[in-house]
C-alpha cells in the first residue's frame, strides 16, 4: 500500500475564526493507481494535496507514505520526503524564472545530494528527452510556450525517481489540445508504473484518470474506480 | 552542494546588477576610506619621523623651564642660567653625553654686493655637523679655531648661497650682518651641502658663524638659549637625559629651571598624535561599514520578499530550511565581500594618489588590507543572517501561493 489516510483533518485558525478546510477525509491508494482528487473551490481539495504532498501536516489524523507515518515528522524530514518521494506538476508551471531548464531539473538532484555537477546534468538531459525537450535545454522558462514549461515540470518530478507524482490542476493554464497532450503523458507514465494523483476541478480531466475522489465540504463524497 | 549554491547566489547577484551595486556601494566606501587613511596616516607618519632623524640622531634638546608664579610674582622663562661653561660641564660629568653644543640664534639682514636677504643666522660650534648630521659642501665649517678666537667668519646654506651670489663663487667673499643696529663684516669660508626641506622650515637658506661672535659681539650676553646634546649610541639615549637631569637638578638646586627632552620622546607624542587621528577617522569610515551593512540587510529584506515564490518552489523540490539559509547568507557575503575587494582596490588607489602629492612612501600594510576585509565579510554576515533566516522560516504552502 503506498498511501493510507486515516481520519485526515485540518483546522486553521484565523483570528477568531476556526476554518475546518478538511473535516475527515480517510482512504487508501496502491501503488500504480492513476486517481484524481476532483471538487469545487473551496472544498478542501487543496489542503489535501499540500498533506499528501508532505507540504503541510494535518490538525489531527495519520497520514502513511509507505508505510511511514508522516503525520509528526520534523520540517526536515518532510522536505527530504518531497525530495525522494514525490514529485511535484503546478498549475502555475513554477519553474525558476532566471535558471535555465537544464538547471530547473537540476534541482531536486541538487538538494538530494546527488553529487557531480556533470551527472547532474546528464540525468537531467534524459529526463528533458523523455518528454521531449531534448534540444531546448539552455532556454530560459520565458523562452517557450506553456505546454513545453508543463513538460519541464514533469522531467523535474520524475528526475529523482518518486514514488508518487502529485499533479495539481496540471492543465488549467493550458489550453485545450496542450491540456490532451500533457494528460497523455501523464496516462503513458502510468502505464509505465508511476502512481499518480491529480487533484483538479474539471470533470473531463478527472474522467482521465482511473479513480475519481470527489471531496466537498472537507469530506470524501464519493470514491469510485472508473476503468 | 555549497559550489551549487554559491553559483546560484553569484547568478541572483549578476541578475540585478545595478542594485546589488549600489547596496554594495555603503560597504565599499567603507572598506576603501578605511584603507586610504590607515595608509595615508601611516605614510605621514613615516615622513615626519623620517624628517625627524634626518635633522640628527639621538638628539636631546635642554631648554629652559618656566617658573610658575606664586604669591604675586610673575611667571617667567628662566634664561639666565644656561652659559658655555655649563655645557662643558654636562660633557664632563654625563657620561652617556656624547656631543654637546649652545642653541644660539638671531634674525639678521645680510648683504652682498647688490642683494641682501634677511634670515635666520645660527650661532655653532664644530660639534652642530656630527649632532645634525649635516656638511659642508664646499670650503670649511666653522672650526675650534674661529670659535675660541671669535673670528668673523660665516657659513652659507645651500640655498642662500644661491640667494647672495647667484652668479659667483661665494667663497672668500665678503658678507655684511646688520643686526639691531650693529653691522659686522663676515667672510664666507664654507657652503653646506643640500638636505632638503626639514621639518622645522627651509634650514638651507640659513647662515651660520661661531657661537662666541655671536654671543660676545652681537648679543653681549654671556648666556645661551639652552643646548643640543647627543648620546653616545642610541641606546644611551635614555640614561643620557636621566645623567643631564641628575646633574643639572643638582647643579641649579631647582628641576624647575629647565627642562630635558629627548628626541625620542618627541617622537612617541608624533606618533601619539598621528595614532589618535587615524584611530578616529579609521572609526568614521567603520561607522560607514556599518551603514553600508544595513543597506546589504535592507536589500536583502527586499530580495526575499521578492523570492518568496521561488522559495516555496525550492522547499517543494526538497531544499531544508539550511539549504535557504546559506543560500542567503551567501548572497550576503558575496555583496559585502565584493564590496570589499572593490573598496580595498579604490582605497589603495585613493592612498597612491595622496601619497604621490604629498611625496611619502605608499604604506598599505597587509593587517589593513587583512581586516578591513574581514570585517566587510562580518558585516555582510551579520546583517545577512536575519534576512536569510527569515527566508529559511517560510511555510512552503503560503510561499507557493505568493503572487
Amino acid at each position: 500500500m503506498l498511501i493510507q489516510a486515516v481520519n485526515l483533518q485540518k483546522v486553521y485558525q484565523m483570528g477568531p475564526v476556526r476554518v475546518e478546510a478538511l473535516k475527515d477525509a480517510s482512504f487508501q491508494i496502491e501503488e500504480g493507481e492513476f486517481v484524481a482528487i476532483i471538487g469545487p473551490s473551496g472544498s478542501g481539495k487543496s489542503t489535501l494535496m499540500h498533506i499528501l504532498g508532505c507540504l503541510d501536516q494535518p490538525t489531527a489524523g495519520r497520514y502513511f507514505l509507505e508505510g511511514q507515518d508522516v503525520s509528526a515528522v520534523s520540517d526536515d524530514k518532510l522536505a527530504e520526503i518531497r525530495n525522494k518521494k514525490i514529485g511535484f506538476v503546478f498549475q502555475q508551471f513554477n519553474l525558476l524564472p532566471k535558471a535555465t531548464i537544464l538547471q530547473n531539473v537540476c534541482v531536486p538532484l541538487i538538494y538530494g545530494g546527488i553529487r557531480g555537477r556533470r551527472r547532474q546534468l546528464k540525468l537531467a538531459e534524459q529526463a528533458l528527452e523523455m518528454v521531449g525537450l531534448g534540444n531546448r535545454v539552455h532556454h530560459r522558462p520565458n523562452e517557450i510556450s506553456g505546454g513545453q514549461k508543463q513538460r519541464v515540470a514533469i522531467a523535474r518530478a520524475l528526475i529523482n525517481n518518486p514514488s508518487l507524482i502529485l499533479a495539481d490542476e496540471p492543465t488549467g493554464n493550458l489550453d485545450t489540445k496542450t491540456g490532451k497532450e500533457i494528460m497523455n503523458i501523464f496516462r503513458q507514465l502510468n502505464k509505465e508504473g508511476h502512481t499518480i494523483i491529480m487533484v483538479t476541478h474539471d470533470q473531463e480531466i478527472a474522467d482521465q484518470a482511473r479513480r475519481v475522489i470527489q471531496i466537498r465540504d472537507g469530506l470524501v463524497q464519493k470514491d469510485e474506480v472508473i476503468a | 552542494m555549497i559550489w551549487e549554491i554559491l553559483r546560484m547566489a553569484v547568478d541572483s547577484l549578476t541578475v540585478n546588477k545595478l542594485r546589488s551595486f549600489l547596496s554594495m556601494l555603503g560597504i565599499i566606501i567603507g572598506v576603501g576610506a578605511v584603507i586610504a587613511i590607515v595608509s595615508v596616516g601611516s605614510g605621514a607618519q613615516s615622513q615626519v619621523t623620517s624628517q625627524i632623524s634626518q635633522l640628527g640622531s639621538n638628539l636631546i634638546t635642554i631648554s629652559p623651564g618656566i617658573r610658575r608664579g606664586r604669591s604675586g610674582r610673575i611667571s617667567f622663562t628662566a634664561t639666565d642660567v644656561f652659559t658655555m661653561e655649563l655645557a662643558e660641564q654636562i660633557q664632563r660629568n654625563c657620561p652617556s653625553v656624547g656631543l654637546i653644543m649652545p642653541n644660539l640664534q638671531t634674525s639678521g639682514l645680510l648683504i652682498a654686493g647688490s642683494t641682501n636677504y634677511q634670515t635666520q643666522v645660527v650661532g655653532v660650534t664644530p660639534a652642530y655637523q656630527q649632532i645634525y648630521d649635516f656638511y659642508p659642501a664646499r670650503g670649511q665649517f666653522i672650526t675650534e679655531e674661529h670659535e675660541t678666537s671669535a673670528t668673523n667668519v660665516m657659513v652659507l646654506g645651500s640655498g642662500l648661497a644661491q640667494e647672495l651670489f647667484p652668479d659667483t663663487d661665494p667663497l672668500g667673499k665678503t658678507v655684511k650682518l646688520f643686526v639691531r643696529n650693529r653691522h659686522l663684516l663676515f667672510v664666507v669660508v664654507g657652503v653646506m651641502e643640500e638636505k632638503g626641506t626639514g621639518a622645522w622650515g627651509n634650514i638651507e637658506n640659513q647662515a651660520f658663524i661661531p657661537a662666541s661672535v655671536l654671543m660676545k659681539k652681537i648679543n653681549n650676553r654671556k648666556y645661551v638659549n639652552g643646548y643640543t646634546a647627543q648620546a653616545v649610541s642610541a641606546t644611551a639615549a635614555k640614561a643620557a637625559v636621566g645623567e643631564i637631569e641628575y646633574f643639572l637638578t643638582r647643579y641649579m638646586g631647582d628641576p624647575e629651571k629647565f627642562r630635558v627632552t629627548s628626541q625620542e620622546q618627541l617622537l612617541e607624542t608624533i606618533s601619539q598624535v598621528t595614532g589618535t587621528l587615524s584611530l578616529m577617522l579609521g572609526g568614521i569610515a567603520g561607522i560607514s561599514l556599518l551603514v553600508g551593512g544595513i543597506g546589504i540587510m535592507n536589500i536583502m529584506l527586499v530580495s526575499v520578499t521578492e523570492r518568496t515564490r521561488e522559495i516555496g518552489i525550492r522547499k517543494a523540490l526538497g531544499a531544508k530550511s539550511r539549504h535557504i539559509m546559506v543560500q542567503f547568507i551567501i548572497e550576503a557575503l558575496a555583496m559585502s565581500g565584493l564590496g570589499g575587494l572593490i573598496g580595498i582596490g579604490l582605497g589603495w588607489l585613493g592612498a597612491a594618489g595622496v601619497a604621490k602629492i604629498g611625496g611619502w612612501p605608499l604604506v598599505v600594510t597587509h593587517g589593513s588590507v587583512l581586516v578591513a576585509f574581514s570585517f566587510s565579510l562580518l558585516v555582510g554576515l551579520f546583517f545577512g543572517i536575519y534576512p536569510a533566516r527569515k527566508a529559511s522560516k517560510l511555510d512552503p504552502v503560503i510561499a507557493l501561493s505568493y503572487e
